[in-house]
């Protein structure tokens, strides 16, 4: 009886060795091309807030004038990073749960390659508009920068990438479908139905200059909404369990949470056009919709979270538990914060302050990366064979993070709060409430440095082992000290293909 | 739930939002009705708003130089904020010399442009009257709007003055320099283009070409009504709040 288990357990783990050594290449490439642009993203982040409050910084290169490093820097944050990990943890994680290796990896790198070429060719035209000639002029529609030809693409490289995960999907061995494949699904119909519907309805079909900018912001608050969340959501559903050794919570909250997002999600996006003379209904929907963002967020969170509970040390222990849970808390902040800045008197102060953009910022580095950064520490060592060199990193990355994280968001949302008040007092001339924002704007301005310097950790780690430089043990590096106790399990059962239960 | 009804679910929850919130509203908003006159010797007429200037090519520049991301162009209506009442940004106050002519926004007032430059924050002030705001402050003055659009491009914070509650308020912009839209040449070449600016000896600075079309343009926002009057039904000028 015993020999038939451990016979089975070894079929189990030379089957995800399979699927894990089938997806190196592409997961590899994802993550680690994805973390050199959050890099460059974040320096960019960081020349965009310093333009705010000091006009003059490197006002030597056009190609770094004020409006342009805003675009390129959110553009690399959403395209370049966050877009790649997620890729990697979704064909990465649908293989997995679908228990099927993957067997079109050399398209998808193809594909990535050609995703990254459409990114810095996007970025190029951003900042060379003007001075590289007309092959590099970017769209100048906000939310939308990159010209109409770079979404072609991007879109045909993401159906070549997801396509094959739909596929073992499909051709999985029946069984149970999890909580993660849910999301991961969703998020794979989603993009390109968002993503066709954009680009036809801003670059081709000649309607309205307000509907497109009001359908530019509607595929800006979508992309984040139906296709970042419930990938982000997808890694948390499946490392909760997975680190704990429990089942999800519960399966009706998790029903009520993804469908909850589903209705929701959606309507986001054209709360930025309130007061615009659009039909008013659109920017409402918009705002009605980021304030019941709410509802999926305390859903999900009190899931996961009641998933974890009781295994404080697992949280404190593994790299990955620490980054998804702070992610999940976060996605309940977010939910919190997004209701108190969309809602009626909310709206009127954040709609065109720095809270906005504090907002953006909580949903993608807070939500969307915490979750990523989580998923990237479990799933590396296991397609690389090796384990993280340093634990020290780690703890850098992820406490700079959250600090570099928390001063942007605070800053830039009771800045925008005060900005906001200021703009709207009319018994103050203008430029009050622009001074009052310029100081905020000092803050965030650090707090890209602390994020840059938490990303170098990260890029750094994350290079060495692309570059197979990672330990070679069976010991996943955990954030402790002594090894004597695991979240994976006992000694001797950890290998480096994953833990023995899947 | 089998996978027919997961399908099914998610192209019902994201089916009907599209149609409500894309489909329908763009194919409204791409043939609306214009606006009639309802009173006077105009009445059942069609308005048909003016622009001049190189209006969509010096839009595409506006977005392309990322100015959207600090300036907006929207007097939103009462109930999301009180645009209409901050100084000349909806249009001039009655004076001796002119009607009261604040608005908010109409969806005329994008005509010509690709895309309607709505704008992400403002951390400088809202553009959407910008041409006739400059035409107001530099009366008497030996400036065109033109001139001082130049000059504030190409170096906001030593030109001629920002103005507000008629007081002159110098080098107070944050507005970065966009000294790429400008290039210097020998003096000899430059004609009658040079920016009137402090140059080294020989040196002149003169626009280029995108500097020109985003100028024009900038010159083209008048989103008031001075010479031409507005439809009834766009000319939504609400009573200022008395002073505290």
């Amino acid at each position: 009886m015993a020999e038939t288990t451990s016979n089975a357990d070894s079929l189990d783990v030379d089957l995800r060795a399979t699927i894990d050594r089938s997806l190196r290449h592409p997961v590899m490439f994802f993550f680690s091309s994805g973390a050199v642009w959050l890099a460059l993203s974040i320096i960019l982040g960081l020349i965009a807030s310093a333009k705010k409050h000091a006009p003059d910084f490197l006002s030597c290169f056009s190609f770094l004038d004020a409006g342009k490093v805003d675009a390129a820097h959110m553009s690399t944050l959403t395209y370049g990073w966050g877009a790649q990990a997620a890729f990697g943890m979704l064909i990465w994680l649908m293989a997995r749960l679908s228990r099927k290796e993957c067997t079109a990896s050399g398209i998808i790198l193809v594909a990535g390659h050609v995703w990254n070429a459409a990114v810095a060719y996007g970025v190029l035209c951003i900042m060379g508009s003007g001075s590289l000639g007309p092959w590099f002029e970017s769209s100048g529609i906000a939310g939308m920068e990159f010209p109409g030809g770079v979404w072609v693409v991007l879109l045909v490289s993401f159906i070549l990438i997801s396509i094959w995960s739909l596929i073992q999907f499909q051709v999985r061995d029946a069984g149970h479908v999890y909580v993660s494949q849910w999301y991961l699904l969703a998020a794979m119909l989603w993009l390109p139905w968002i993503m066709v519907t954009a680009w036809l309805f801003v670059f081709v079909f000649d309607g309205s200059p307000l509907m497109a900018t009001g359908i530019a912001s509607w595929f800006k608050g979508t992309v984040f909404a139906l296709f970042f969340l419930p990938v982000a959501l997808a890694s948390a559903y499946y490392l909760a369990p997975k680190v704990t050794g429990r089942p999800v919570y519960s399966y009706n909250i998790a029903l009520f949470g993804f469908w909850s997002l589903a209705v929701i999600g959606p309507w986001v996006g054209m709360q930025k056009l309130a007061g615009a003379p659009i039909p008013q209904f659109l920017p409402a929907a918009g705002a009605a919709a980021m304030v019941m963002i709410l509802i999926p967020a305390l859903s999900v969170g009190v899931n996961i979270l009641r998933t974890v509970q009781g295994h404080g040390k697992a949280i404190a222990l593994s790299p990955s538990m620490r980054f998804t849970a702070s992610g999940i808390v976060l996605f309940v902040g977010y939910g919190v914060l997004s209701f108190a800045l969309n809602n009626n008197i909310g709206l009127k102060v954040s709609q065109f302050s720095y809270a906005g953009y504090g907002l953006d910022i909580l949903g993608l580095y807070g939500v969307f990366s915490l979750c990523a950064f989580g998923a990237i520490y479990f799933i590396v060592p296991r397609i690389t064979r090796r384990e993280w060199l340093s634990r020290r990193f780690i703890r850098w990355h992820f406490y700079l993070s959250l600090y570099g994280l928390a001063s942007i968001v605070i800053c830039a949302v009771v800045g925008g709060v005060f900005q906001g008040q200021g703009t709207e007092d009319l018994t103050q001339p203008f430029l009050t409430g622009a001074r009052r924002a310029a100081a905020y704007g000092w803050g965030i301005t650090l707090a890209w440095g602390f994020l840059l310097l938490a990303n170098l950790f990260f890029c750094l780690h994350l290079l060495l082992m692309w570059a197979r430089l990672g330990r070679r043990s069976s010991h996943p590096t955990l954030l402790n000290k002594h090894h004597s106790e695991s979240p994976h399990g006992p000694e001797g059962e950890v290998d480096n293909y994953g833990s023995a239960t899947i | 739930m089998t996978f027919k009804s997961f399908i099914f679910g998610l192209l019902a929850s994201f089916g009907l939002p599209w149609l409500a919130v894309v489909v329908f509203p763009f194919s409204k908003m791409r043939a609306l009705e214009p606006a009639k006159f309802e009173e006077g010797d105009r009445k059942g007429l069609a308005y048909s708003p003016m622009r001049d200037g190189r209006v969509n090519e010096g839009s595409k520049i506006y977005g392309q130089e990322g100015c959207y991301h600090c300036h907006t162009q929207l007097i939103r209506p009462t109930y999301a904020g009180p645009d209409v009442h901050r100084d000349e940004w909806a249009g001039l106050r009655l004076t001796a010399d002119n009607p009261d002519t604040r608005r908010e926004t109409v969806p005329t007032d994008y005509d010509g442009e690709d895309v309607a430059h709505i704008g992400l924050g403002r951390v400088g002030p809202d553009l959407s009257n910008l041409g006739r705001r400059l035409d107001h402050y530099l009366k008497g003055r030996d400036l065109t709007p033109e001139t001082w659009l130049y000059l504030h491009l190409y170096s906001p914070r030593t030109n001629a003055g920002y103005v507000e509650n008629d007081q002159e308020i110098h080098s107070h912009s944050t507005c970065p320099s966009k000294s790429g839209l400008f290039k210097e040449i020998p003096a000899v070449q430059a004609g009658g283009q040079a920016l009137p600016l402090y140059t080294p000896e020989g040196v002149a600075v003169i626009p280029t070409d995108r500097a020109r079309a985003l100028v024009s343009y900038l010159a083209s926002l008048k989103k008031d009504t001075l010479g031409a009057p507005l439809p009834e039904a766009y000319n939504l000028n609400p009573t200022a709040p008395t002073k505290e």
